[in-house]
């Protein structure tokens, strides 16, 4: 056994009971990959059939087999922890005198992050030095060597992780996996490197998943429409151990952000974990902390409400959103939201699709008996965890760091705690120190990943490494740029409150031509410091962020149904997103482009499925189906700004929150095109067999 | 899953049964058998080859002839492993004269397989299961009727 990081513990490989299809069972060390398939191939398990639990509904009933006995006698059931946030017996009275109740039952299927680069590692054991160097696949390198450090009990200045670069984490290369611990403790017993990688089936079958929630909320407003109250009640599938990657404090992740962009005065979240026979979990994939789940749900139920008041989705949102003026606001549920504009993001989202005139083809065409619908999601997402009076990971406080060095001749090289998997670390990171010392981008190295050189950071997940990270970047050369007006004030034989700053150098008052560029005042530092001062200019900080940032958006998608088929066709895609002041516009596009494709993804055609034996289904992507440009239809994306008013640079995070809004706009637009013959919820992915089964039902099929 | 038909064989059903209680000679007809072992009159343990889509694995099955009424009913358990994949089956057969010289053989079988060969072949099972079938079925008439 050993640890997860939701404090739970999973098999490294298992003694006597396999728990899920796809478990490991046994490792084979060889010399090549071949001898390495020959060998799994000669080992033989007989394997005795168990009743299985796949349902977690079942899990719970009182005669389930009991899939952890190692938990002890006190714990002889499925359930894993409960947890719930706000006001339970106000929102029940709420819900009680409201005149119009949405009650729905919503599944948010288990998925597979799928990254290009499955998980792998080299272990490498140094006997004679006692030193274990591991380059891996990990988006969070520091916490990684503190765990094993602590399961090997290998003093931590004798682990170090290296990641180079990495193709693709959203989540899933947070947790430690056997195959790693299977790969450090061949290479201690031989001596030698040793390499674990997945193949792309055992990737699918056996790492963490993600959502997997089982979620009834209840949604309560007046008839002309004001929200009053909502509920959710959500079971959520584990599988065999709870491997979340979730802060301790916080089981079901931010699940209770649930209340999105409204002004909702009452609100009540319950969530139970529950044993599974399937892989642990869960894990992000590309969202932060079960934020996804909880979106989905209320953009659902506000949708569902609009349709049964008969009011329009736009007008309804319009109505219940949190004014501007309301800012900070504090949610139902004890969050404090930053800022936010959400009427004005909306009205942007409309006019670029231009919302009114879809709305009366849309009429037209269902005149015609044509099946066209409009969905938007107004989503709220919660990033940057966190701060250390509530976040933290096994212990570990949610914080991030940044160490920047001037050198000599005025080029830098600054160390990040963080870990990035694609998403332009070096740009932006670089950019934040440009713009902050003057120092130009291509001189500056970024540096991630060696947790031998890199100051200790949670890595990278939760869209986490601005809100943290960025801000670390910007105290630390601000830390440097407090040094250099010092250095300056020597050389130019001033007063340093009377130099100013611009992008570059420091001049005197009054008299710009006597200044000091960042280059001359960093080979100052090392040549030509004033007595009593330390040599050297860099500087290194922690940044515990005093809050989450709160990006937000509005998505408008336009569909047509081909009634012949089933499959949704996406005419038009509008996404208005809102993440503070952009550091760097084309890499917050390419986040917002990739992260609506993997929003996609969940809504149309992905879903790990099993049979009521257990098997996974979509073992390999044949049968899992990741979009490609064939399924991925033209994104026009758009920006409104509203800085976030405690983040040193009024950044946000942006990298999860397309993947977290796009779902909901888009089954909003299939059930809106379908409402009309009575269909009031489609669980995701709706792939054209749903569709085409109720084309089928309600005799509109050709 | 569930298989099931009838077949119209051309041959005594005093033949027939003695033909389908010869595990080496059904062995002979089962795509992919390699080997069929008898463990003692009722148990045999048979090595199959079996290929779906782009997947093949070599199992090891054991099988156990059960209530049998010479020469209408059989019952057989078998349950094979491979590496990663596991199958269960359990089928029966009646045979039923139709005059002297033709049998009718009503089969069934309910089937389940785990493990990789259910993952990854999930969607092909059942068109490689059927394709099976009906080659054995084909050899098995073409041996009988010969």
């Amino acid at each position: 056994w050993m640890p997860t990081l939701a404090g739970d513990t999973q098999m490294v490989l298992p003694t006597d009971t396999v728990m899920y299809q796809a478990q490991e069972v046994a490792g084979v060390v060889a010399t090549s990959r071949y001898a390495a398939a020959d060998g799994v191939a000669a080992v033989a398990v007989d394997y005795e059939p168990l009743p299985v639990i796949v349902d977690p509904f079942k899990a719970l009933e009182p005669d389930a087999p009991v899939l952890r006995p190692d938990r002890g006698p006190d714990k002889a059931n499925n359930h894993i922890w409960h947890w719930e946030s706000g006001d339970r017996a106000g929102t029940e009275a709420a819900l009680q005198e409201a005149e119009v109740v949405v009650d729905q039952d919503i599944y948010i299927p288990r998925i597979h992050v799928a990254s290009i680069e499955t998980c792998g590692c080299v272990a490498d054991w140094n006997p004679v030095a006692g030193h274990l160097t591991v380059h891996m696949t990990t988006q969070a390198p520091h916490a990684i060597r503190t765990v094993f450090s602590l399961v090997t009990k290998i003093p931590e200045n004798k682990i170090r992780i290296k990641t180079h670069d990495i193709g693709g984490g959203f989540g899933g290369k947070v947790p430690v996996y056997p195959g790693y611990v299977i790969a450090c403790v061949a290479s201690i017993t031989t001596g030698k490197p040793v390499k674990w990688i997945e193949d792309r089936s055992e990737n699918l079958q056996a790492d963490s998943f993600a959502r997997d929630y089982h979620v009834n909320i209840k949604l309560g407003a007046t008839k002309d429409g004001r929200l009053v109250g909502l509920q959710a009640k959500t079971l959520a599938d584990h599988g065999y151990s709870d491997a979340a990657a979730d802060p301790s404090k916080f089981p079901a992740g931010l699940f209770n952000v649930i209340t999105g962009s409204y002004d909702l005065p009452k609100a009540f979240v319950e969530v139970d974990g529950v044993y599974t026979n399937k892989p642990p979990g869960g894990v992000a994939y590309r969202c932060s902390f079960r934020v996804t789940e909880a979106v989905h749900s209320v953009e659902r139920a506000v949708d569902m409400m609009a349709h049964e008041l008969g009011q329009d989705p736009a007008e309804l949102r319009m109505k219940n959103f949190i004014r501007p003026e309301q800012f900070p606001y504090r949610s139902a549920t004890g969050w404090e939201y930053d800022s936010g504009n959400y009427a004005a993001a909306l009205r942007r989202a409309m006019d670029l699709i231009g919302y009114e005139d879809l709305r009366r083809e849309q009429a037209e065409q269902r005149a015609r008996g044509e099946l066209m619908g409009i969905g938007i999601s107004s989503f709220t997402e919660i990033v940057g965890a966190g701060p250390s009076h509530t976040f933290d990971i096994l212990g570990i406080k949610m914080f991030d760091s940044c160490e920047i060095r001037v050198h000599p001749t005025g080029s830098a090289i600054a160390r990040l705690g963080v870990q990035s998997q694609g998403q332009g670390h070096e740009t932006t990171f670089a950019q934040i120190i440009a713009e902050e010392l003057g120092i130009p981008a291509k001189e500056i190295t970024i540096e991630e990943g060696d947790t031998d050189t890199a100051p200790y950071g949670l890595g990278t997940y939760a869209s986490r490494s601005t809100p943290t990270a960025g801000a670390a970047t910007a105290m630390a050369a601000r830390k440097i740029r407090d040094k250099a007006r010092l250095l300056a004030a020597h050389l130019l034989e001033a007063n340093p409150d009377d130099l100013e700053w611009e992008p570059g150098k420091f001049f005197v008052k009054g008299s710009p031509e006597r200044s000091k560029t960042i280059q001359e005042i960093a080979f100052a530092a090392y040549t030509n410091m004033p007595q009593g001062m330390e040599a050297g200019l860099e500087a290194v900080d922690y940044y515990d962020p005093p809050n989450l940032t709160f990006p937000f958006g509005s998505y408008i998608c336009a569909v047509d149904i081909d009634r012949g088929t089933g499959e949704v066709k996406i005419r038009r895609f509008v996404a208005v997103d809102d993440c503070g002041n952009i550091i760097n516009p084309m890499i917050v596009d390419g986040q917002i482009h990739g992260g609506l494709t993997m929003g996609l993804a969940p809504a149309l055609y992905e879903e790990i499925a099993y049979d009521e034996l257990g098997n996974n289904l979509t073992g390999t992507f044949m049968d899992y189906l990741l979009p490609t440009a064939l399924e991925t239809p033209a994104w026009e994306t758009d920006k409104t700004v509203t800085p976030s008013p405690h983040h040193p640079l009024g950044a946000k995070g942006v990298g999860e929150s397309a993947t977290v809004g796009a779902p909901p706009a888009i089954a909003n637009a299939v059930v809106d095109a379908l409402w009309h013959l009575g269909v009031r919820h489609i669980d995701i992915p709706i792939q054209p067999w749903k569709v085409w089964a109720i084309l089928q039902e309600k005799g509109v099929a050709t | 899953m569930r298989f099931e038909g009838s077949e119209r064989i051309a041959a005594p059903q005093a033949k027939v049964w003695a033909f389908l209680m010869d595990p080496q000679q059904v062995g002979s007809c089962g795509p992919g058998v390699e080997a069929v072992e008898p463990v003692d009159a009722t148990h045999f343990r048979a090595r199959a080859k079996v290929g779906i889509g782009f997947i093949s694995a070599r199992f090891v099955v054991d099988m156990e002839m059960a209530d049998l009424a010479e020469p209408n009913h059989a019952t057989i358990k078998a349950h094979g492993q491979a590496p990663g994949s596991a199958v269960d089956a359990t089928a029966t057969m009646d045979l039923t004269a139709e005059g002297a010289e033709a049998t009718n053989m009503a089969w069934g079988a309910d089937v389940n397989i785990s493990g990789t060969l259910a993952s990854v072949g999930a969607r092909l099972i059942e068109g490689t299961a059927k394709k099976m079938i009906d080659q054995t079925f084909d050899c098995i008439r073409s041996k009988l009727e010969a």
